[in-house]
């Protein structure tokens, strides 16, 4: 799996794609740091986060699209699946390396907490668990994004398939209120105020468990229907 | 080494591979050989495990590579048909990763794939990014690929193709040099190079074994009546007439007419005596001169396009009789239309 990751994340920055979107990410943090921070006077760094969440809906699809995608419409699959790896290590191998990609990237957002202790005195342990919750809700969406990628050669339909869906539980609260519970962006809200509740952690790892066991169980199928 | 045991491929309806079995023994050079969509990819495919039966058995150095897939993978060294690589990293760097997932020894790994790369050519371009290599150094990479990790098996799906005369060469003579130490199986539409780099031919059509020989005797198996070629120079075009000084000639047929004024006859004959005697002494006194003269020898292609046939037919005359005469009746109307 080690050897997995080690390729996946260096590949990231082979291509444009890991800069397009640790800078595409930290432009957007930028403005809304302003806007949201600045803007109020305040020295809240959590609050960024409540509107950077939305965005992970938009560039979680730059990160995930290609995965699984761009190897089939390659071939290169078919090395990766004739090798003594399973299928189970591959699939794994691939989420550490994008969830590393994200933590990279809010590493660089305490750049922000820096500017604020300039100013006054953010609380360090708040702006910890909220970026953690940050990291569970990504890691939530990777495991979708990269589902949808093993469903398709085209990377653009797996792109499209994972914000339809991202935008798609935005609505779920006012769709119906049973479902409301699972709209992993609100899901979100409880983390800034410096809260991991048991529920909103035990959802969002359930929900990553779940597609990364669909994406092993689509790439297995795959092998007897292809 | 490699047995498939009554391996069978079906996609819905359509049977891609239908009930194969045959055995490879060590040190084999094999050529699987059937024309495009003769299910030559399927069965290779699932020899690596890249995709499974739906039926049958298959053993790798006496592993279930169904039941055992990561042990069985080990000895496979698998170089795909349409040569994927990853683009944006150098040979070298493949052929890193390639050794780290084909789990090769962390102490080894460099050593190993410095000898790929020694063995394969790899040296001047070590360095450079695949993308803006030449298609045959693709070719190469891909080859040493597969055989990063020192696989006793090594499968290659048309190691040759889309390669310029030279580079087949090249490649060819690598191959033939790898079967010293590897037991490989190449899949193929080109005959000849079958026969150059094989010791034993498999060939398949519509996903069946049509036959399992050297290509020495393929070629024998065709080897039909007794025909000379030769090559003369027939100023007064007299050629045909000796059909009547020599009675056991059946036919002569123009095969080529050669710039030099000379023209190539194949020229076959009913009876199993040799008439070259006879065709020198007979043309020398009609006037003709004969540049060349050698018995017609069957090739592969002969024995790959006989077999395919004869099969089709069989096959035809039972399972579907109306199909044949459609065929007939279509033949029939098109001949009628060149009149």
């Amino acid at each position: 799996m080690w050897a997995i990751i080690k390729k996946e994340v260096k590949s990231y920055f082979l291509s444009p794609i890991g800069y397009i979107f640790i800078g595409l990410f930290l432009a957007m943090c930028s403005i809304f740091f302003y806007i949201d921070i600045i803007g109020y006077g305040s020295t809240n760094f959590e609050y960024l986060f409540y509107s950077v969440s939305t965005i992970l809906t938009f560039v979680v699809p730059i990160l995930t699209m290609r995965m699984f995608a761009e190897e089939r419409k390659s071939g290169t699959e078919q090395l990766l699946i004739t090798s003594p790896r399973s299928i189970t290590s591959i699939v794994l191998g691939k989420f550490i390396s994008a969830v590393i990609i994200v933590l990279i990237t809010e590493l660089f957002t305490f750049l922000y907490f820096g500017i604020l202790l300039y100013f006054g005195q953010p609380q360090l342990v708040t702006a910890l668990v909220t970026m953690f919750g940050f990291l569970l809700l990504a890691m939530a969406y990777i495991s979708f994004g990269m589902f949808a990628s093993s469903l398709t050669e085209n990377q653009i339909i797996a792109g499209v398939i994972t914000i339809g869906f991202f935008i798609l539980t935005w609505f779920i609260p006012s769709l119906s209120q049973t479902l409301a519970p699972f709209s992993l962006i609100n899901m979100f809200d409880k983390f800034p105020s410096g809260v991991i509740a048991l529920d909103e952690l035990v959802t969002y790892i359930s929900f990553t468990v779940l597609f990364i066991v669909l994406t092993i169980i689509v790439l297995q199928r795959r092998k007897t229907v292809k | 080494m490699i047995e498939l045991k009554n391996v069978t491929k079906k996609y819905g309806g359509f049977t891609a591979v239908d009930n194969i079995s045959f055995k490879i023994e060590e040190g084999e050079i094999v050529g699987l050989l059937g024309p495009n969509g003769a299910g030559k990819s399927t069965t290779m495919n699932m020899i690596t495990g890249f995709i499974q039966p739906t039926e049958g058995q298959i053993l790798i150095n006496d592993v279930d590579a169904l039941k055992k897939p990561k042990k069985a993978k080990k000895n496979i060294g698998y170089m795909p048909e349409s040569t994927p690589l990853y683009m944006d990293l150098t040979p070298k760097e493949f052929l890193k990763y390639m050794a780290e997932l084909k789990m090769v020894p962390k102490k080894e790994r460099k050593q190993n794939v410095m000898d790929v790369i020694q063995k394969t050519g790899l040296e001047e371009v070590q360095n450079k990014i695949i993308k803006n290599l030449s298609r045959g150094y693709k070719q190469r990479v891909s080859l040493a690929g597969s055989l990063v990790g020192n696989p006793k098996v090594l499968i290659l799906d048309e190691p040759t193709v889309g390669l310029d005369p030279k580079q087949i060469t090249e490649i060819r003579s690598m191959i033939k040099t790898l079967g010293k130490e590897h037991t490989i199986i190449l899949s193929s539409h080109i005959l000849s190079e079958v026969s150059q780099i094989c010791e034993k031919v498999i060939i398949i059509n519509k996903g069946k074994i049509v036959a399992i020989d050297s290509p020495e005797n393929l070629e024998n198996k065709v080897e039909e009546g007794n025909s000379v070629l030769v090559v003369v120079e027939d100023l007064d075009n007299k050629i045909m007439s000796m059909k009547e000084v020599i009675p056991a000639i059946q036919e002569i047929k123009l095969m080529k007419d050669l710039e030099d004024g000379t023209k190539q006859y194949m020229i076959s004959c009913n009876t199993d005596t040799d008439i070259r005697k006879s065709i020198f002494e007979e043309f020398a006194k009609a006037g003709i001169t004969i540049f060349e003269l050698k018995k017609a020898e069957a090739t592969l292609e002969d024995a790959f396009m006989k077999l395919i046939s004869q099969k089709e037919e069989t096959v035809e005359e039972i399972v579907a009789k109306p199909v044949k005469k459609e065929k007939a009746k279509k033949k029939k109307e098109k001949k009628e239309e060149e009149k």
